[in-house]
């Protein structure tokens, strides 16, 4: 049985993330990754924390500095939602449970919004526990650092820089039900030309046409690589076969 | 306080620093231009004057008043280059200077009250209006 | 009446949009300067911004994503960072300009000067953002804004040369250059398609809780709001070219553009006009704020909006006073309010590909749209608005700096 298939990039990273009964909670900023022969995904990261190294340059930095100043954690690490709470991968992602609120939005509420006369008054149903984190998630647990990493073949021939990963659902269970989404392949385009926006799909990728063209061709040459066909998942990605092996990308998006 | 920071934008582009009579006389006629400008629309408000409010017809006139003194007074502090030029700014700097007079009249007899002979002071504006389009004319931009 | 009330946030957005501080005084002195000339570049605008209104509206209906969630997901997020650093310090100027064009008009009607009642001004903007309901808001201050109509009446009364109009649509009347002709085509563009009009509409889907069935709503809202936005920007720019340009005057101020409706219709037709102008930039003052809020909140996933209470929205509503006290402090300064729109436009025009894209996009991905995606004649007109706004973007900034902003 094959489990459903999702690009990290296109269907998850970025995505708002909302509570059951609507309220807006945070974005998914980064995904926490479990490393191992079959790599799954464990949680999403959220917050400066994460967002910060994916920005990068100074500004990434800034984010995550000013961010630590304010935190009495040693090591203090991203808020992290589990993937068993999701219940609805969408145009936004939907999480059950009680997923505790950011310190920020706390603060400012009891800081700055309370003492406002009019701002709706105290309201005990909402004094929600603090987030619980464990310690700093460590860089290769998260799943942005594979992307833009040097992709190697077997001969050592660069095949390019991973763009986007693929997650199929058929990992291990997490909670009760739900599998795990797995990496199952990477997406290798042969220089740095940011995202492919979803026009590497299939039938829905596919318009408008004039933008369709543009970028498909800045990704021509792109390929995919299974995650059978990784032999060390270093940096660079080193490959158990030749390039020419490989997929190309259209096999994606024009199904033979 | 910001007629004059209106006022020295409009300046900035009229009165930098002229190097030779033909720039000066570029400047002199910018200058002219929109006063000509100001002088046309306080022209227009005048004639009406009966059909506008007074709050208005004071914030308008408060507003050109103050352009127009503030171009007067920066354009007679830009150095003019030559005896020729000099006589250019005399004459241009006399025509602004009638002009902010005039509307300041006009602006304290609003004021005041209201303005006293909108006819004959409508008609003294066409008459400067006019001077001020055929300095301009001379003096092409 | 119902019905009719159901097109306010159109109404209001597009007021925002077309007819807030800097356009005001931008279409009288277009129409002082070109006279007609520039009437198509409106009708260019009012065209693309009910089309991509009409997919961010879309999008928003359906799968209940505002635009900002879009340019987040689609581009990135460093790219959507770029456009969050460049909408948000536009915002916040425009925001500026707007309550000192709110206390310009107040200043119009009572002669007290506006650096008074700018503090006034910007207390009860975040008084309305604090309290009043979404819904409220938009049909006060959009129906307020609708006395501008008197423009359009005014140039009617004032006994116009058509046959000279006319001719102005095809033959520009000025003897300035090319380059400033084009530098204000690219600013009218700019006001037109302003990013904040989406930021604004589409979340004020999602503050009234649009769903498929409300598409139809939707689209009045489109449909009748910008085009009315963009027709009062034309009689304004009409009214000038029939009172100014025969004359000419050029206009540069609040006071000055108002004058037309002064000269028809006495002291009646004035007392309207200043109160649709302070209606029109007190609205724009609203959109602008709430804006600024949801394109922040929105790139980071925090909570917004007015349909839950401020205290459930903390971060959005913290913005909304900050970006308020910010603007005031900034327009007390004593800065030209109305310069400062004018510099804004054109960079806002330099930032509009980075906004547009990702919900043309969006607009065409099933995972979003359902059976709702994009019909071949939205995306070619949509391909053809991409690369004229392109084309606008790489043109905003050199034409700027060449024409010395227009002088």
């Amino acid at each position: 049985m094959t489990g459903r298939v999702l690009h990290a990039h296109l269907h998850l990273l970025d995505r708002q993330v909302v509570r059951a009964d609507g309220r807006l909670l945070c974005k998914v900023d980064d995904l926490e990754i479990e490393p191992g022969e079959a790599p799954y995904v464990t949680a999403i990261l959220a917050g400066p924390l994460a967002l910060g190294p994916r920005v990068g340059g100074v500004v990434g930095r800034l984010m995550t500095g000013t961010t630590r100043l304010f935190r009495p954690e040693e090591d203090p690490a991203p808020r992290r939602v589990p993937m068993s709470l999701v219940s609805e991968i969408g145009s936004a992602v939907t999480v059950g449970g009680d997923v505790p609120e950011a310190a920020l939005e706390r603060w400012v509420r009891e800081r700055l919004i309370d003492p406002l006369p009019g701002s709706g008054g105290a309201d005990p149903g909402l004094g929600a526990p603090r987030p619980v984190r464990r310690a700093e998630v460590p860089d290769r647990d998260r799943l942005s650092s594979l992307v833009g990493r040097r992709v190697v073949d077997r001969d050592g021939a660069p095949v390019g820089q991973v763009a986007d990963v693929q997650l199929t659902q058929d990992g291990p269970l997490l909670g009760e039900s739900t599998q795990a989404l797995r990496l199952s392949g990477l997406v290798v385009a042969p220089r740095h030309t940011g995202q492919l926006l979803g026009y590497e799909r299939g039938p829905g990728g596919n318009s408008p046409a004039l933008v369709r063209v543009v970028i498909r061709r800045l990704h021509r040459g792109s390929r995919f690589v299974s995650w059978e066909q990784i032999g060390d998942p270093g940096d660079p990605i080193t490959l158990t076969e030749p390039r020419a092996a490989l997929l190309p990308l259209t096999e994606l998006f024009e199904p033979r | 306080m910001r007629r004059v920071l209106v006022a020295l934008l409009l300046v900035a582009g009229c009165a930098s620093p002229a190097w030779n009579d033909a720039d000066y006389g570029k400047k002199a006629g910018a200058t002219a231009e929109a006063a000509a400008s100001s002088v046309a629309l306080v022209r227009l408000a005048v004639e009406s004057e009966a059909k506008l409010t007074r709050p208005y017809l004071q914030t308008l006139l408060t507003e050109t008043a103050t352009a127009l003194d503030s171009v007067d007074s920066q354009f007679g502090a830009v150095q003019p280059p030559s005896r020729r030029a000099a006589e250019v700014r005399a004459e241009i700097t006399e025509l602004t200077s009638e002009a902010a007079e005039q509307v300041q009249v006009l602006l304290n007899e609003v004021r005041l009250r209201e303005i006293r002979d909108p006819e004959r002071a409508a008609a003294d504006l066409g008459d400067l209006a006019d001077r001020l389009r055929a300095f301009a004319e001379e003096h092409p931009s | 009446m119902k019905r009719f009330f159901a097109v306010t946030l159109g109404i209001l957005t597009a007021i925002g949009g077309f007819v807030d501080i800097g356009d005001l005084v931008a279409n009288a002195l277009v129409g002082s300067r070109f006279g007609m000339s520039l009437a198509w570049v409106v009708v260019v605008g009012v065209v693309g911004i009910c089309l991509f209104a009409e997919m961010a509206g879309r999008v928003a209906a359906v799968s209940g994503r505002p635009v900002f969630d879009l340019v987040r997901e689609r581009l990135g997020p460093r790219a959507g960072l770029l456009n969050l650093a460049a909408s948000f310090g536009i915002n916040l100027l425009t925001l500026a300009a707007e309550i000192g064009g709110a206390a310009l008009a107040l200043e119009l009607a009572t002669g007290i000067d506006y650096l008074l009642w700018v503090p006034a001004v910007g207390l009860v903007a975040w008084l309305v953002m604090w309290r009043v309901r979404f819904e409220t808001m938009e049909r006060v201050f959009g129906l307020a804004g609708l006395a501008l109509v008197v423009f359009l009446v005014a140039f009617f009364a004032l006994g116009p040369d058509y046959g000279e109009l006319g001719h102005q649509l095809t033959h520009n009347p000025s003897d300035d250059g090319a380059a400033t002709y084009w530098f204000y085509a690219v600013a009218l563009l700019g006001a037109a398609m302003t990013p904040y009009e989406v930021f604004f509409f589409s979340s004020g889907g999602v503050e009234e809780r649009w769903t498929r069935r409300d598409l139809g709503v939707m689209r009045a809202n489109v449909f009748v709001g910008f085009p009315l936005g963009g027709l009062l920007s034309i009689a304004i720019a009409a009214c000038a070219a029939t009172v100014f340009l025969p004359r000419m005057i050029e206009v540069d101020t609040l006071g000055q553009m108002v004058l037309p409706a002064g000269l028809a219709f006495g002291q009646i037709g004035l007392a309207l006009v200043v109160f649709g102008v302070f209606a029109a930039t007190f609205g724009a003052t609203l959109e602008t704020a709430l804006s600024s809020g949801y394109s922040i909140s929105q790139y980071f996933g925090w909570q917004w909006g007015k349909y839950v209470r401020p205290r459930e929205a903390a971060r959005f509503h913290a913005t909304l006073l900050v970006s308020t006290i910010v603007a005031v402090a900034l327009i007390l300064t004593t800065i030209d309010p109305i310069k400062v729109t004018e510099y804004s436009l054109v960079f806002s025009a330099a930032a509009l590909p980075l906004t547009y894209l990702p919900v043309l996009m969006i607009a065409n991905d099933p995972d979003y749209m359902g059976d709702r995606v994009n019909g071949r004649f939205s995306n070619t007109l949509g391909t053809a608005y991409m690369i004229l706004l392109l084309v606008v973007a790489v043109a905003a900034v050199p034409l700027m700096l060449a024409t010395k902003a227009g002088q």
